[in-house]
């Protein structure tokens, strides 16, 4: 054959075959529960590595679920639509485009405001890209399509959460310690780090009318007098201890101590070494089991974004209303007190978190979102709770949720770092704010 | 012919990569036949994870073992075996360590030091072990000199065979017996996970306490405990130095101690004991302490001190590496703990002689040499000035924030969680260390000049101990350095005959025949310099028992004066340079110590009973570092206000003191004996209000003194009443508020004339900055007095010209009317001249001059009839860098965009502008700073410009700072030249002046004082002024000398006051109690 010839007939051939791929029809793209739960998992990943705080790690997970699921109840018959419900959200666009694929656009928005709220956006980025790859050679029509209505939604959620006052809290005061009063919180060791958040209560809220709506009862008065409440709890925090230490790494107190210890940045010094372990937040222990309860009930997208859009918020406004608590009783951890006046060696079995003692977020944040995955999956709702695996620590059965989140509590006494008021206290009030969130949010129409 | 032109070619670029030191050769093992390499092997057990101490390296002692004249060299290894060479002249050594015997049995070896133990005259060998963890076996060992190159390990028979954590030891005679004594340096390692309160370390602990070891005729007793000497589980020792530092013939010690434990200055209480007087000497010191040394760098006849820290020079690593604690860390850890404080950076000490430190290693230039071990001070040059040698490098660095926030994370943490062994891959992820070492020239005056490019070969080794020797007998001399995982290299000086010097070996009596502990004096063309004989020093290491001088071009010496540790001494006169001098005692006498001393002429002595003036001002807990978190430092701390004047009539001298937020006001009236406290209701009324400034007159010229006080305090906003200042009148015999102006402001100054020359008192108020937007000026006012009630002058506009601080009335053009001098913060110190009661604001001199000017006075300081302004700045002895070329600069802008601007302060370093503040501080204020430099890696060695974007910084509004030096403008007639002050007075910010005639001379001096505490911790404390008497143009007395304890604590003002017939000086200071002095008119 002539070269001219050869070369012809081999261009020949792509263009026949590309014309054969571009002839087949474009397939719809299918968005499964799964793909919500990895942009979630996505979310905890980049938020442990970035270090974020307990609250603003709660906040960071409520935005993208309202984002996402906005889009989908829009589509849907049986969910309402949070406008109107919760604080100062306005219904989302609209599109008339028909190659919306709903799912998608959820999808792609939780992502995008995920990523506005991340610091390491290249780390999203890269798991955006690939799926962006893959969805755009699926069905590209679609895929723009959705983009673009996504990242419209995207955009009015930032505009929203934009006004909730986090900006303006960042450069709110640093707390200032007062040494002088014994009953006052003040640093710990090993880091000493500043109180975190002291101005969280700014926060708009989702759902509560005030960051005061729930406020607990008042801690036991500060006393030193062996005969006050106040001594007696310091004292049984220390007896736990001791008693826990004696029975060893693997007694049940110390498994589950650690199990919940859902501490995000904890300093460790190892010689001339230090360095910080990372785990997740409370906040995100509870995304976990929530992400295992949708699991469990064969949840599709709309109930999966569901279960993920309530429980988050209620932990979101569960922190608000923990730290509104925390710098008003302005509380000192157990800590300082046996160092200063029992056991100046004595170190609690977690690290002591660096924000004050009353209430315990665990407390507040486990029973708001229990009640709140109970009211969605009912009470004695079984299950295998795998979400520490990743950090080292066993899977733990629970009977239900209620009963997973007077676990979490208790574990901060046997953890060192709180007393049973601020267990007890707290988890009434997390449970009375999730009862709330059940009560008046109108989301799943039954 | 191409392969041959390569050839020259490729000769030509080795030829141009080793650019020649020109000070030192740098002369490797191939050179000198040391072949040792001090090789570190991390296993799964042995780390530094598992082993704090892990890269500290071994030790290195030199001196003559066997009597040839040629000092040889000790090398001890860690984890391999010790190393003994002889010298054989010419940088030649040869091994000897087997025939020695001097191997060792210890599994890891610490220092080495030579010393003559069994004062037969040979040096023996001491070498500290670590024993009794993670299976390290073995004990110190001694090895005793035979004489004939070997050696017999002795240290069980002396009691030396300590098994414990021991990281140094030292020779000294404490008790003055005659034979010498031991001080065994051990280290701690204790969790650093809590500071425990400071006194963990009088409870006596054997593996990590420090030990005092008496010799009693060949064996050493542990006397410790009685001795006074601290041993706790927390005392993490490397820093160890011998002096006789207050000048009393009794060795004293300084322990350097790593992280958050103190470091002890233990003084030689002469009967066997030793007493911890950190705090009555030292106002702050280095925090992570490491290897020190001490000598006499002023030449003033009293040893100074290094203390070596780990603070990195380098922008790439510094802002990548854990700093210092916060501000309100270091407050905890003070206040709550109890510990002194504590800074990140090496501190260069100057004794006072014998009153306290004066600490400038900012100001000398020697602050940050990155991970620093060992210091020598010596004149390497030869010019009769002490220049320093700093070795430096870790394997890793632990410190690095990305390993400690996320790589180590990531990699390592479940591994150690779970099996608590170390992944060697994840080990290589913590960046390395290797930092050149550091050499510095003594530039007079107590200023180094950075020599290490030039005096040295750039190397990128991990140096630890070294010591100095003359190990060619050239007479100048050379360094070696014990180095990590590599072999030792020495430094060979080639000074030779470019400079003169002269050294002397001691040849002192029985027990002690190297005459540890001998002092010398040379004289020579009226300079001092003086040494002690002690050779532990630097870091881990001995150096060649030799005193040297340098004499640059001079060739005789006039006298050396030898003081022996017996307290006797002899003068050799009329010296030969260039020559080495066996110095025995020879027509000893008695020597006096007490003529070391500083004469006792004083000028002031503590009033009895401080007149029993009883004001303590307390400053309020407001941080404002917690609100404004980029400022560069606060202005909520600036007060008391002190006014002095007759209140009640009765011709005599009261006082007001103003309060801080929330505290009232006080004043004082004079009474035959003392001053009593005389209570205003109206004071505990407005005790809402900061009062910074008050001046007292009869405004309303009822014939009672009235007061007027400026507020402030940087802390109330907006128009809030607590920022209106206060005009109190008398009615009857009580005090009066009266309406002022609506002036929402904080006041920094309040200044009395009468200025429109109607008669009555006019006032200049000016105002600093505007609460919560720090670097807006206030606005200032003048105010005109109409009948006692003053209102805003309108011949004279109120004006926003910087952040004023200071303001003085003085006739400066000659008209005989006074105009008006006001200073600042980043502007420059102007003139108000007064034409018939109407202000031109003018410029004085002819340079650009910003400054951060805190105080001045007027003052005739070149006797030219004519009035110079004194000018008090903030020094250059802070992280603070300025000048005319290079100013620092504050850009002033909303950089989040929250409504609120900020402050960012860029220096200069190397031609470029950097962030003052660490990326951990910006971020706490500029979070979107974190979306843009995701690790610290990203952000360290970042220009100011690539952090911001561009239009950013040409928005902001730029401020400029040209000079920090504290001095005057010198009148030359009617146009003004700025002279800086003498080093002295830039220690630390000058804030106040006062003058009078203090020495009873009938001419006036001025009397300076300051320090300042109101900044980070990155700045350290600006605590080291003693106040100044400046009587003319030559450099001025410090308060030590004058009989002024104004150290460590921060004056806000002087006053003068008249008592039975008496002046007294009151000094008010911002959160102590005012003092009052007898001005004693010698």
């Amino acid at each position: 054959m002539p070269k001219m010839m050869m070369r012809f007939g081999s261009i020949l051939s792509v263009c026949l075959l590309l014309l054969a791929s571009c002839s087949e029809p474009p397939q719809p793209i299918t968005i499964s529960p799964d793909d919500f739960h990895n942009s979630v998992d996505k979310v905890t990943e980049v938020m442990i590595h970035d270090i974020f705080s307990p609250p603003v790690a709660s906040r960071i997970y409520a935005y993208p679920n309202v984002a996402a699921y906005e889009i989908l109840a829009s589509q849907s018959d049986d969910f309402s639509s949070l406008a109107g419900q919760i604080s100062d959200l306005e219904a989302i666009p609209k599109t008339d485009n028909p190659n919306v694929n709903y799912d998608l656009a959820a999808l792609i928005a939780h992502m995008d405001v995920s990523k506005r709220l991340i610091f390491s956006e290249a780390r999203i980025g890269a798991f955006q890209d690939s799926l962006y790859g893959i969805w755009s050679k699926t069905n590209d029509a679609e895929f723009q399509a959705s983009k673009k209505y996504g990242m419209e939604v995207a955009e009015h959620i930032a505009a929203w959460l934009d006004k909730d006052n986090y900006k303006q809290t960042r450069t709110m005061p640093k707390f200032t310690v007062q040494t002088e009063d014994p009953s006052r919180w003040q640093p710990t060791p090993p880091s000493y780090m500043d109180g975190i958040e002291p101005h969280w209560n700014k926060i708009r809220p989702f759902l509560l009318d005030s960051a005061s709506q729930f406020k607990p009862l008042p801690p036991p008065p500060f006393s030193m007098d062996k005969d006050s409440d106040f001594y007696k709890e310091l004292v049984e925090v220390y007896d736990v201890s001791q008693e826990i230490t004696k029975n060893g790494d693997d007694s049940e107190e110390i498994e589950i101590a650690q199990f919940w210890d859902c501490n995000p940045y904890v300093s460790v010094t190892r010689g001339h070494l230090m360095f910080a372990t990372k785990k997740i937040t409370p906040g995100a222990h509870w995304i976990g089991i929530a992400k295992i309860a949708t699991k469990k009930a064969d949840y599709d997208v709309m109930n999966t974004m569901y279960t993920y859009t309530h429980t988050s918020m209620a932990i979101a406004d569960a922190f608000i209303s923990c730290w509104d608590e925390k710098y008003r009783s302005n509380l000192v951890r157990p800590e300082t007190l046996i160092n200063e006046h029992m056991d100046d060696s004595w170190q609690p079995i977690l690290q002591t978190p660096p924000f004050p003692e009353y209430v315990s977020g665990h407390s507040v944040v486990s029973g708001a979102a229990s009640e709140v995955l109970t009211g969605i999956f009912g009470d004695n709702f079984s299950f295998n709770d795998n979400t520490e695996v990743p950090y080292g620590l066993p899977i733990r059965n629970f009977k239900s949720f209620r009963l997973a989140a007077a676990e979490a509590a208790v574990s901060r006494l046997y953890g060192g770092i709180h007393y049973r008021a601020a267990i007890d206290n707290g988890l009434d009030q997390g449970k009375a704010l999730g009862q709330h969130f059940v009560k008046t949010l109108e989301m799943r129409k039954n | 012919m191409n392969r041959v032109l390569l050839l020259v070619f490729g000769l030509l670029s080795l030829v141009g990569c080793q650019e020649k030191a020109v000070l030192f050769d740098s002369l490797e093992s191939e050179d000198t036949g040391l072949i040792f390499e001090n090789t570190i092997t991390e296993t799964d057990d042995l780390n530094i994870i598992d082993y704090l101490y892990f890269y500290n390296g071994g030790g290195v002692a030199v001196g003559d073992i066997n009597v040839d004249g040629l000092p040889d060299i000790f090398l001890s290894g860690n984890q391999v075996g010790n190393k003994l060479y002889l010298n054989k002249g010419n940088f030649q050594f040869e091994d000897i360590t087997e025939k020695a015997g001097v191997a060792g049995n210890s599994t890891w070896n610490t220092g080495a030091v030579m010393g003559d133990v069994n004062g037969d005259g040979l040096l023996d060998i001491y070498v500290c072990a670590v024993v009794g963890i993670l299976g390290f076996d073995g004990h110190n060992e001694l090895y005793i000199n035979n004489g004939d190159d070997t050696f017999t390990e002795s240290s069980a028979a002396y009691g030396l065979d300590h098994d414990s954590y021991s990281s140094n030891a030292t020779f000294l005679d404490y008790d003055l017996d005659g034979d010498l004594d031991i001080y065994l340096l051990n280290h701690a390692v204790h969790t650093q996970e809590s500071f425990g309160k400071v006194d963990l370390r009088y409870k006596r602990n054997y593996e990590t306490g420090d030990k005092l070891l008496r010799n009693d005729g060949g064996t050493f007793t542990d006397v410790s405990e009685e001795a006074g000497i601290y041993g706790g589980v927390n005392s993490y020792g490397l820093g160890l130095a011998v002096s006789d530092f207050n000048n009393d013939g009794w060795p004293d010690l300084y322990i350097g101690n790593d992280f958050h434990e103190d470091d002890y200055y233990y003084i030689n209480n002469q009967d066997g004991t030793f007493t911890d007087q950190m705090r009555e000497y030292f106002g702050h010191t280095s925090r992570f302490s490491m290897g020190n040394d001490v000598a006499d760098v002023n030449r003033d006849g009293w040893p100074d001190l290094i203390s070596l820290d780990m603070l990195p020079e380098d922008e790439k690593v510094l802002k990548a590496s854990e700093g210092d604690d916060n501000f309100q860390i270091l407050k905890l850890r003070t206040e709550n703990y109890g510990y002194h404080y504590q800074y990140t950076r090496n501190m260069l000490f100057l004794n006072q002689q014998g009153y306290d430190y004066t600490e400038t290693a900012p100001l000398s230039g020697v602050a940050a040499t990155d991970w620093s071990w060992s210091a020598l001070f010596a004149d390497f040059d030869q010019d009769s000035e002490q220049d320093l040698f700093i070795s430096n490098g870790i394997a890793k660095r632990p410190n690095d924030l990305d390993y400690i926030n996320f790589v180590s994370n990531e990699q390592i943490q479940k591994k150690m969680e779970s099996t608590r062994l170390m992944d060697k891959e994840a080990l290589e992820l913590m960046p390395k260390g290797n930092v050149p070492n550091y050499i510095f020239k003594g530039m007079g005056n107590a200023s180094f000049s950075d020599e290490s490019e030039r005096w040295i070969q750039r190397d990128s080794l991990i140096s630890g101990a070294s010591a100095l020797a003359d190990f060619d007998g050239d007479g100048d001399l050379d360094i070696i350095t014990h180095n990590l995982n590599r072999s030792p290299i020495i430094y060979a000086n080639k000074t030779d005959d470019k400079a003169n010097y002269l050294k002397l070996s001691l040849n002192y009596n029985g027990k002690n025949p190297f005459g540890i502990g001998t002092k010398v004096f040379s004289y020579h063309n009226g300079i001092q310099q003086y040494k002690e004989m002690y050779t532990v020093r630097g870091f881990q290491a001995s150096s060649e028992p030799i005193i040297h001088f340098g004499y640059g071009e001079t060739t005789k010496v006039d006298s050396l004066k030898i003081v022996w540790p017996n307290g006797t001494y002899q003068v050799i006169t009329n010296v030969d340079v260039n020559q080495k001098l066996d110095i025995q005692p020879e027509g000893t006498q008695p020597f006096d110590y007490n003529s070391l001393k500083p004469s006792e002429k004083t000028l002031f002595e503590k009033a009895e009973n401080n007149l029993y003036l009883d004001f303590t001002h307390e400053e309020d807990p407001y941080i404002n570092f917690h609100r404004e978190k980029l400022i560069p430092y606060q202005v909520s701390d600036r007060g008391p206000a002190t006014a002095v004047g007759d209140f009640n009539g009765d011709g005599t001298d009261d006082i007001f003191f103003g309060g801080s937020k929330f505290k009232e006001a006080q004043m004082f009236m004079q009474g035959d004996t003392a001053f009593a406290a005389s209570p205003q209701t109206i004071f505990t009324e407005n005790r809402v209000t900061e009062d910074i400034d008050a001046v007292v007159a009869d405004f309303n010229k009822d014939g009672k003194n009235d007061l007027f006080v400026g507020t402030g305090g940087g802390d109330f906003s907006g128009t809030s009443p607590a920022l209106l200042d206060a005009l109190y009148t008398q009615s009857d015999t009580t005090f009066i508020a009266s309406n002022l102006l609506e002036m929402f402001q904080n006041a920094s100054v309040v200044a009395a004339e009468d200025y429109d020359g109607d008669g009555d008192m006019d006032l200049f108020i000016g105002n600093q900055t505007l609460t919560n937007r720090f670097g807006t000026p206030g606005e200032s006012y003048f105010l005109k007095n109409e009948g006692g009630t003053f209102q805003i002058d309108p011949n004279n506009a109120p004006m926003s010209i910087g952040m004023i601080t200071d303001a003085h009335w003085v006739d400066v053009t000659g008209d005989g009317v006074k105009d008006l001098v006001v200073v600042g913060e980043w502007m420059s110190p102007t003139l108000f001249e007064n034409v018939n009661g109407t202000f031109t604001q003018k410029e004085l001199g002819a340079e650009p001059l910003n400054g951060l000017w805190q105080s001045l006075t007027s003052f005739d300081i070149d006797s030219d009839g004519d009035q110079d302004l004194l000018l008090g700045n903030w020094g250059e002895n802070s992280k603070f860098i300025a000048s005319e070329n290079s100013p620092m600069k504050m850009y002033l802008y909303d950089f989040d965009k929250n409504g609120r601007t900020e402050t960012i302060v860029a220096t200069q370093k190397n031609g470029n502008y950097y962030p003052l503040e660490d990326f951990d501080e910006l971020t706490s204020q500029l979070v979107f700073l974190k979306k843009k430099f995701p690790d610290y890696k990203s952000f360290a060695g970042q220009t100011i410009e690539n952090i911001f974007e561009k239009g950013v910084l040409s928005e902001s509004t730029l401020l400029e700072v040209h000079t920090l030096k504290s001095g005057y403008l010198k009148n030359n007639a009617g146009s003004f030249e700025f002279v800086p002050f003498d080093n002295r007075l830039q220690v630390s910010p000058i804030l106040s002046f006062c003058t009078f005639d203090f020495d009873n001379d009938n001419q006036k001096e001025v009397l300076a004082a300051g320090n300042y505490f109101g900044i980070k911790p990155y700045h350290g404390r600006l605590d080291s002024f003693s106040g100044a008497l400046i009587e003319n143009e030559n450099p001025p007395v410090l308060g030590h000398f004058l009989g002024l304890d104004l150290a460590q604590k921060s004056v806000r003002h002087l006053n003068i006051i008249e008592h039975q017939g008496n002046s007294y000086l009151l000094v008010t200071f911002n959160n102590e109690k005012a003092e009052v002095y007898l001005i004693k008119k010698p």
